[in-house]
Formats: structure tokens, sequence, C-alpha cells
């Protein structure tokens, strides 16, 4: 979408390697934490029970328990990261890969596919899905939260088709913020430097009654432009405003209520000439119920709306003009977990979703139907048997209706075995889909009516399909040291093509070009991570993926790109983490990162980005208990890198900048 | 052009600093509010606390000097604060370890045990495994105590209350101070 030019780019059966998450023992509250704890420790019984507690429904060793390839990034560690916008903080997720595109577009993926319309992933900020039924992909430049208010983001890598349902293919990002009872009094932000020229951010948290807390928050970002290879500002600054707010109220042990609701407004400038002006908002509810035999049922309605205005240069005999989308969804979702016969732990849910899609088009760019409804009805079960004490095996499905494509099922089975306390063996096979998303059934580039359309979408286009086999083994090997290893063989098929048409009589051109789904092929990897506390002050964090991939051509059948459409992916990352705690408050993070070259597909040949190191590092000082200041610097080994991006008709490749700033952030 | 903009960077560093410096007033300014802590931090001190006020049979240390058990069955609640709580500590002549456990039969190993609430399911087969010997059962389930569970943390107004379950906890052969005892809740047994 924001290359004019959606087909012959796209795709990219990758993997990534992630490392997974490893995470078991190292991470926690460190720092700050020891020094609460050791007040505490002072404390009589009596005062014990004075101190007001804070519930964070954190379960950090839980990972030790997940079978499954997950990363958690706990607010702390987005904190020592300096991130200053969801992408950067999911770069702390070794699972995930991360390109930067320009100053606000990402490209990010689990297990490969990291295509310019990367569409494999599914992302929720609080139960409330975030990509765009125009491509299953997100834009990741309209989610601008404080991140001071996230709690935590879950990155699994694999299908999570069982539980979450289609788009679930390769991994699933679970954003998850703070209770408001946890983000209680004043919390003010504020940074700048050259690259991120202003950011600021408040938030207020109080109490209505005993157990009625809220919280109001508001940010703004404004972030310069990077840079084209010859070293130019490239014109893609962003503008970004976002404010929301979060009610949470306890009415006994056992209900919650939650409310919450943002809304969003800003500008981003487009390289290649014009900019997209995007808005909108969501409110979202939420009633969490304790049932008296300890099962839980939880019942979520949510309304989102986005507004996109895009400028889109033209192409041949079409114009340059603006495309408009308006995207209304409605959801409701209901689960119930409980507890059966002493062996099974038991989930089952249900839910609907409706959106009203209406885009304006412009001459190069253009959807048919104009308006679309659409329904998406969803149902899951899922049985985690205890088959011993160390063994449980989970079955489970999900079963969605969706207007495109019809019914589909997204079978799974998982075992997990614990030969010891301390570490963990797993193995899963599932099925999940990536059902067809408006550009694959509805585009026309440009519209009818230009003389010549070039490319298409497909009334036919079916839903892409992978079967994944996966094994994993976590492990707290020594005291402090955990250790996680995912390995995986994934078996896609239906995977998007783009094929030709007849040569016309007059001028023997192919045109249109459509997509298809004659790509079918394998992937495998591992992802590695561990976490050494190699001091009570300094840990060290590693990780390391490997991704091999084959794409082809289905015997007989075309396509255009040469099978490399929906390759983008580099073989191999690594990155080192160190965080140090100093006297005084001071608290010193580095994170070393390489990504191997990176072939990405321009109409059927490979153009590599080559492959690269680079270093985030962040120096904060906590003044006092109210105050504290940072100075971080991003990208510190390259005056400008280039991460991702080609050069063609319709885009412009930008390099990444080096990026220092300070920022001081105030709570009381 | 170029000098231009950097003129204009500077600018925004010069505004960047008088923010920092206002900030600072404002910090400074600030008075201190009531302390608040994570539940889970508090319940790791408050674990660290039972192995002070209550004191176990001779026999339940294999020597005098044999290290106190805090058991942790299933889910782990605490992440490494636990860890860190009792990290060099000593009740008495012995040094505290944490020690994470999955299977019931391991409970008995235990001096403390802590079980999570997403733990109960097994809980049965746990209170099989420590009768008869000398495990301090500690847990924050809704149904903890009525279950036979020894010491409930109960979250009420968002503090900490404890409620002991004085006659499981003397017929496990245990001592409980009364500098524990008083700010508690006694339960009969089969209460909650």
């Amino acid at each position: 979408m924001r290359s004019g030019r959606a087909a012959p780019r796209g795709a990219a059966l990758a993997l990534s390697l992630l490392v997974a998450t490893a995470a078991a023992t190292a991470r926690g509250d460190v720092g700050a934490a020891d020094n609460e704890i050791s007040t505490l420790k002072k404390l009589s019984v009596d005062e014990l029970m004075e101190i007001e507690v804070t519930s964070v429904t954190k379960e950090p060793e839980r990972l030790l328990d997940a079978a499954s390839s997950i990363e958690v990034v706990t607010s702390e560690d987005i904190a020592r990261s300096g991130a200053t916008s969801l992408p950067e903080a999911l770069r702390l997720a070794d699972n995930l890969d991360v390109a930067q595109k320009n100053a606000h577009d990402w490209a990010i993926t689990a297990r490969g596919f990291n295509t310019d319309l990367a569409n494999k992933l599914l992302v929720l900020m609080d139960g409330r899905t975030i990509y765009t039924p125009l491509f299953s992909g997100v834009f990741w430049d309209r989610q601008d939260y404080l991140l001071e208010d996230i709690d935590r983001i879950e990155v699994i890598s694999g299908p999570g088709g069982a539980l979450w349902g289609a788009n679930a293919v390769n991994g699933v990002i679970n954003i998850t913020s703070k209770s408001a009872r946890d983000t209680q009094g004043w919390y003010v932000e504020s940074a700048a430097g050259p690259e991120l020229r202003e950011d600021y951010g408040v938030r207020y948290g109080g109490q209505l009654a005993s157990n009625v807390y809220f919280r109001v928050y508001g940010k703004y970002t404004n972030r310069d432009p990077q840079a084209l290879e010859s070293g130019s500002d490239a014109s893609d600054s962003e503008h970004f405003g976002q404010g929301g707010f979060r009610l949470d109220a306890f009415a006994g042990s056992s209900d919650q209520f939650t409310l919450q609701g943002d809304l969003y407004n800003g500008t981003i400038g487009i390289a290649t000439g014009g900019d997209s002006r995007l808005g909108g908002g969501n409110v979202l509810g939420r009633w969490s119920h304790t049932l008296t035999d300890g099962g839980t049922t939880s019942l979520q309605v949510y309304y989102d709306r986005t507004h996109l205005v895009q400028d889109v240069p033209g192409v041949i005999f079409a114009p340059a003009g603006t495309f408009v989308d308006d995207l209304d969804t409605w959801d409701i979702d209901f689960q119930h977990h409980f507890r059966w016969g002493g062996r099974n732990n038991l989930a089952w849910g249900t839910g609907y979703r409706w959106t009203h899609d209406t885009v304006g088009n412009a001459p190069a760019l253009a959807f048919f139907p104009t308006t679309l409804d659409q329904g998406l009805f969803s149902a899951f079960v899922q049985d985690e048997i205890s088959l011993r004490p160390d063994l449980r095996l989970t079955l489970g499905t999900k079963v969605e209706h969706n207007d495109y494509t019809g019914f589909e099922a997204e079978p799974s089975v998982r075992l997990q075995w614990n030969p010891t306390a301390r570490q963990m063996l797993w193995a899963a096979v599932s099925r999940a889909v990536r059902t067809p998303s408006r550009i694959d059934r509805d585009l026309s580039e440009p519209a009818p009516g230009y003389l010549i359309v070039l490319l298409e979408g497909n009334p036919n286009f079916r839903s892409e399909e992978v079967l994944a086999y996966e094994l994993g083994w976590r492990a707290e090997v020594a005291p402090g040291l955990a250790m996680s290893v995912s390995t995986f063989y994934n078996r896609y098929d239906d995977v998007r093509s783009t094929s030709i048409s007849a040569p016309d009589p007059v001028f023997h051109l192919p045109f249109p070009f459509y997509f298809e789904n004659n790509l079918e092929g394998d992937t495998y990897g591992a992802e590695w991570s561990a976490n050494w506390q190699v001091l009570p002050a300094w840990r060290l964090h590693a990780g390391y993926t490997l991704l091999r991939e084959n794409l082809w051509v289905r015997a007989g059948a075309f396509d255009y790109n040469n099978a490399l459409n929906e390759l983008g992916d580099p073989e191999q990352r690594w990155n080192l983490r160190s965080s140090f705690d100093l006297p005084h408050g001071i608290a010193v993070d580095a994170d070393l990162r390489w990504v191997d070259d990176r072939p990405l597909n321009n109409a059927g040949e490979i153009v590599t980005i080559p492959s690269y190191t680079e270093l985030d590092v962040q120096v904060a000082w906590k003044v006092t208990r109210h105050l504290e200041l940072a100075l971080v610097g991003r990208n510190l080994l390259h005056g400008q890198h280039l991460e991702y991006g080609i050069s063609n008709a319709t885009s412009i490749p930008e390099e990444i900048q080096r990026s220092i700033y300070g920022k001081a952030s105030w709570r009381f | 052009m170029a000098f231009l903009k950097a003129a204009t960077r500077s600018r925004r560093w010069i505004r960047w600093l008088g923010m920092v410096v206002t900030f600072a007033g404002w910090a400074i300014g600030t008075s201190a509010r009531a302390e608040t802590a994570a539940e889970y931090q508090v319940k790791a001190v408050f674990l660290f606390n039972f192995t002070h006020f209550v004191e176990w049979p001779p026999a339940a240390f294999k020597s005098p000097d044999a290290p106190l058990v805090i058991g942790i069955f299933g889910e782990d609640p605490f992440g490494r604060t636990l860890d860190d709580v009792v990290r060099g500590e000593k009740a008495g002549l012995h040094p505290l370890v944490v020690r994470r456990i999955h299977d019931p039969a391991e409970a008995a190993d235990c001096h403390v045990l802590f079980v999570f609430r997403s733990a109960m399911s097994n809980f049965a087969a746990v209170l099989a495994a420590v009768r008869d010997h000398a495990v301090l059962t500690v847990g924050d389930g809704d149904d903890f105590a009525r279950r036979g569970g020894m010491i409930r943390f109960v979250t009420a107004s968002n503090k900490i209350r404890l409620r002991i379950n004085l006659d499981a906890v003397r017929s496990a052969g245990l001592t409980v101070s009364s500098k524990l005892l008083r700010p508690a809740d006694i339960v009969p047994a089969g209460g909650d």
C-alpha cells in the first residue's frame, strides 16, 4: 500500500529464526527492586500488612511452563531500552525480525515472509486486533502508545491459530497495558534530539471510588526525516498525537470491569512525495468474572475506527491522486476457562467481528467494491490434559467462518514434558491459515478507465496455509542462567503468486497481472536465547536466530516474481544485550545486534540489503524518586544505514540515521 | 541550508535543557506519597519472615546447618524476587534456599511450601505428600485454607492479610511465634 506497487514486491518466505525466550529466570525487577526488597525486609509483619500492593499479574516464571516459543518483553525491559515507539520496543524480542523502513514505517515479522506488506503476524493491543484487512498487515505508524503504561509484550513465534485465529500464521504479538490501578499519580516525560525532535507524554491516574481506578494520557511525537543514500533528507517526517483513558473497577474479588479507549491523529511524509494523514479511535469494554469453581469467564466488546488519507503517485496513464480508507470494526468475544475432573484445564470461546470498509479510490490505486461489509464468526476449544504430573498434552482448534473462503479450521496438538523442575521439553504440530485480504481479492492498480490495468486482485484467491512442526527446550541451566531453544519446520501451501494475462492482440502486453496461489515451500530454523544474571547488578541477554527458506512455483504453474516476492528475510541474526546497575541510581544498558544480508524482490530479481551491525546505548540516572534523566543513542555505529527498501518507479530506499536524544521523566 | 538546520537543532537542545531544569525543580518540590510495592514482592518478604517466626522440629532437618527449603509448587509468580529476598540469608544456622517443584512427591522435602492459586488443582496430592512432615503450607488460592492449607494470603483493600489455620499448623508439629499470630486472623480448621 505504501508503495503503489504491491504485487511485485510482496512476499518472502523466509524464516527468521528467532531467538526465543528463555527469559525464564533472568527477568523481573532487578535494580530498583533490590532497594525495595531490602527496605521491605526491614519491616515488621504488622508494617508489611500496611503496605499497599500493586498486582502486576506478571507471572514471569510461567515462561518455564510455556510450551511454545514465547518471549516476554516487560515494562522494565522497555524502560531500560530507551525505546520511544512500539516497533523499537519490539526489537527486544529476539524472535521478531524488525527492520526500519523510514522514519515511521517498519517491516516486522516472525519466522520469515518479511515482505513489503508482511501479513503473517497477528497483533493485539489489549485484546483488540490492530492489523488492517486491507492487506492483513499492521500500520505500525498509527500505534503510538505511552510506553510507560505498557505492562508487557508477549511475542509468540510459530502458529497461534488454534487460540488466536486466522493470520496468526507465523506468530502473535500480544501487547498488554497496565491496569489503571498500577498507574496512579502523575507521569510526565519529555525527550528531544536531532532525530527524535520532540516527544512529550503525560499521564494522570486517580481513584474514583475505593475500587475504581482510572488514568488518562496524552502523547505527542515529532520525528525528523530519515535520509536518502546521498545523505539528503527524505521527506518523511512524522507528527503524531495520541490520547486515551483506561478505567478499571473491581467488584469484590471475583469481578473486574475495564473500559478503555484511544484517539489519535497524525501526518507522515512519504519519501516519493506527498503525505499520509491518519486518524482514528477505539473503545473497549471487558468484564472478567471468577466463578465459584475457580473458573473464569471474560466478555469483551470493542469498536475501532481508522481513517487514512494517502497521496498516491501516478502510474503510467493514471495521474497522481489521493486514496482514502475508512474502516469501522465491531467485535464481541466471550471466553470461559475452567478445570474439569482434576486433569483437564479447559478453555472455550466464541466471537463475532463485523467490519465496514469504505475506500475512496485514487486513479493509481483502487479497491472494488468501494464499500465492503464483512462478518467473521469464530469459536475455539482447548483442553490441557495432565497425563502425569510431569507430562501435559494440549489439544485445541479454532474454527472460523469468513465471507471470502467460508469455514477454516486451525487445529494444534502440543506436548510438554518437565523431566526435572528446571527444564522442559515441548513439541507441537499446528495448522494455521492466512485468509484473503482486500488486496488479494479487490485490488486494481490503476483503477479501470486509465487505459490499462497493471495488477488486479483475484476473486478466486484462496487462503494461504501452513503446517508447522516445532520442537523446543527450555531450562534453568544453572542458578541465574536460563536458556531456550526452539526449532521448527514449516510447510506452506497456496502462497500468493503473481500471474500474467494472455497478451492482448494489439500490443501483445500481458496485463493485467493478477494474484494466484501458485507458491508452495518450506522453511526451517532455530531460535536460541539465553539470560544470564552474571552479578546481582549485571545481566546479559543473548539471542540468535537461523532461518532457511525454500519457496517454489507449483509444478506446471507460473509466478512472474520467480517465487521471490514472498521473501525478504535475513538468514541469521544475533544480538547481545547488557544491563548494568551502578551505584547512585545509574543504569547502563547496551544492545548490539547483527543482521544478515536481506534479499528483497524487485520484479523477479533479488536486491540484497547488506548485513549490518548496530548498537543502542542508554545511560539513565535516577536523580530522585521522582525524576529520571536519560541519554540514549540509537544506531550509533553508522551515520546512516539501510535496513529495508528497494529502488524502483514507486519506492525509494531510505537509510536510518544515528539518533541521540535526551529524556527526562518525572513521576509523583 | 545546512547551517540553518544546525542552528534550529541547537535551539531544540536549549529547549530540552530548559525542560530538564524545570523538571528537577518540580521533583524537588514534591513530597513523598504512601509507599506501594508489587504484590509478590511483599508476599516474598512474608515468606522470608515466616522462616523466622515459625519453629520447625529438629527432626525436620538432616543436620543443624542443613538448608531450610522454601518450595514453590507449580506456577511461580515471584520471578527472581524470592531468590533475591533470601539470597545470603539464614534462619538460625540454616541457609535459606528456594526450590521450584512440579511433582507433589518433592513437597515433603520442603520446609515452607508456597502454592500459587493456579496450582490448586493438584493441592490434594500436595497435602497427601506433606502429611506427617513438618511443612508449612502457604498459598493465595481462594479455598486454600478450607482445603487444609495453613497460611493464606488474603488481599483486601490492596493490603495483604494473613489467615492462619492454627490447628493445621500445630498438627504438623510447627510452632508459630505470637509476633506472627497477633496481627493475623486465626481461622478454625476447615474455615476460610
